[in-house]
């Protein structure tokens, strides 16, 4: 079963084992700005690639982390709930994760205990963020305090994709955190995942040098 | 950007998008009427506002509308194809802050997305606007933050 989580044939995720790969995922419920801050962040230099059958928005983009290049694809989720049964592939292999709602909703707020839940049922280590995005439609609101995250110790962001108030900041600190656990992950999913992996292609170096056994019985005929 | 956008709207007969705008050099203010060809009560809105957007006689003038805003007008005149009346379309804009957006399909929540443009494209600061900065920074860390009403209720589930 869990071979088969995030699967996505279009999508090769082993490349996000590679040292100069991370993978970060945006969640949060419709409308609440997630793509608005990802074109924000990456303005022109993004060439996003859309896999609608999977409600996913791919966006590549490089980082330079202290003096290392790093290749981050950023994974734009649709929060719509007929897309539920993806979330599963939105997870696997991801380094960081950016929460959003809005500021303007209460029941995106209220929602992201279930979006936070979830994702630490397959990603219980991972860095994540809570970011309050549309603050420039009531700038009050950046007086409050807003509670979830605290006692989890992530970290909260006031932002505003419209204005651009702390976009790239939060993109920036969140790429170095992805970074960061990279180099030293402490999920134990990962290793799971890895292994599985290791097993499938033992199975397969199996079969080929059985191959390759059936040649070398013909080869002396040959020679 | 040579004109800028002030504000749109609809022509029912024939189908019809109307856009005041500004000459940016000039400043004088005009009206143009752009006919919404080949549209049906069967046709896309999304494919047909992109279209429009990316139509060589008009999109130099529909570069400061957005895509969603342009979705928003070929909603309204599609759902008068379809018989619906003005304001049928604009209560479907209409948005409730406590409604659950996730259970929504696409075309409901493109209509609730065209709304929310709206006051995202008024305080949208643009790439080429002379004031644009990328990398905005501020702190709002407040000595005393008032506590969040949103957290009240249910303190427990967090
Ligand atoms: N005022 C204001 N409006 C915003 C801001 N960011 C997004 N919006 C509005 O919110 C709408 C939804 O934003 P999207 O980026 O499409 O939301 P999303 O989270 O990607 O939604 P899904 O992909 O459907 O889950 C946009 O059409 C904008 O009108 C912001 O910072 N300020
Ligand atoms: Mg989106």
């Amino acid at each position: 079963m869990a071979g088969d989580v995030g699967s996505i044939p279009e999508l090769d995720q082993k490349k996000y084992d590679s040292d100069e790969q991370v993978k970060i995922i945006c969640l949060g419920d419709s409308a609440v700005g997630k793509s608005k801050l990802m074109e924000r962040f990456l303005m022109d230099e993004y060439r996003p690639q859309q896999l609608s059958t999977y409600a996913l928005t791919l966006y590549k983009h490089t980082a330079t982390v202290g003096n290392r290049t790093v290749a981050v694809d950023f994974w734009d989720t649709a929060g719509q709930e007929r897309f539920q049964s993806m979330h599963p592939s939105y997870y696997h292999k991801a380094h960081a994760c950016i929460m959003v709602f809005d500021v303007q909703r209460k029941i995106t707020y209220k929602n992201l205990a279930n979006w936070y839940k979830e994702l630490r049922e397959y990603r219980p280590e991972i860095p994540c963020c809570v970011v309050a995005n549309k603050i420039d439609a009531d700038l009050k609101v950046t007086q409050r305090s807003f509670n979830f995250g605290k006692k989890q110790g992530l970290p909260f962001y006031f932002v505003s994709a419209a204005d651009g108030t702390n976009v790239v900041k939060m993109f920036r600190e969140m790429i170095k955190r992805a970074v960061d656990y990279k180099q030293n992950p402490s999920d134990f999913m990962d290793e799971v995942m890895q292994e599985l992996e290791n097993f499938d292609l033992e199975k397969k170096e199996d079969n080929s040098e059985a191959d390759d056994d059936g040649l070398t019985a013909e080869s002396p005929d040959v020679v | 950007m040579r004109f800028k956008a002030k504000r749109c709207g609809v022509l029912f007969s024939p189908p019809s998008i109307v856009l005041i705008y500004q000459h940016t050099e000039t400043k004088k203010v005009r009206k143009r009427i752009i006919p919404v060809r080949n549209f049906s009560k069967y046709s896309d809105y999304s494919m047909a506002a992109e279209r429009l957007k990316n139509h060589p006689r008009h999109r130099d003038y529909l570069e400061c509308v957005s895509q969603s805003q342009l979705e928003k007008l070929h909603i309204i005149l599609r759902d008068h194809m379809q018989g619906f009346s003005l304001e049928h379309s604009l209560a479907s804009f209409h948005l409730d802050p406590d409604e659950d957006l996730n259970k929504l399909d696409d075309e409901e929540l493109t209509r609730k997305k065209g709304q929310m443009d709206e006051l995202f494209e008024k305080n949208r600061k643009r790439k080429d606007d002379p004031e644009f900065v990328y990398d905005i920074e501020v702190n709002f860390s407040k000595p005393v933050l008032e506590k969040c009403s949103w957290d009240e209720e249910s303190d427990d589930e967090f």
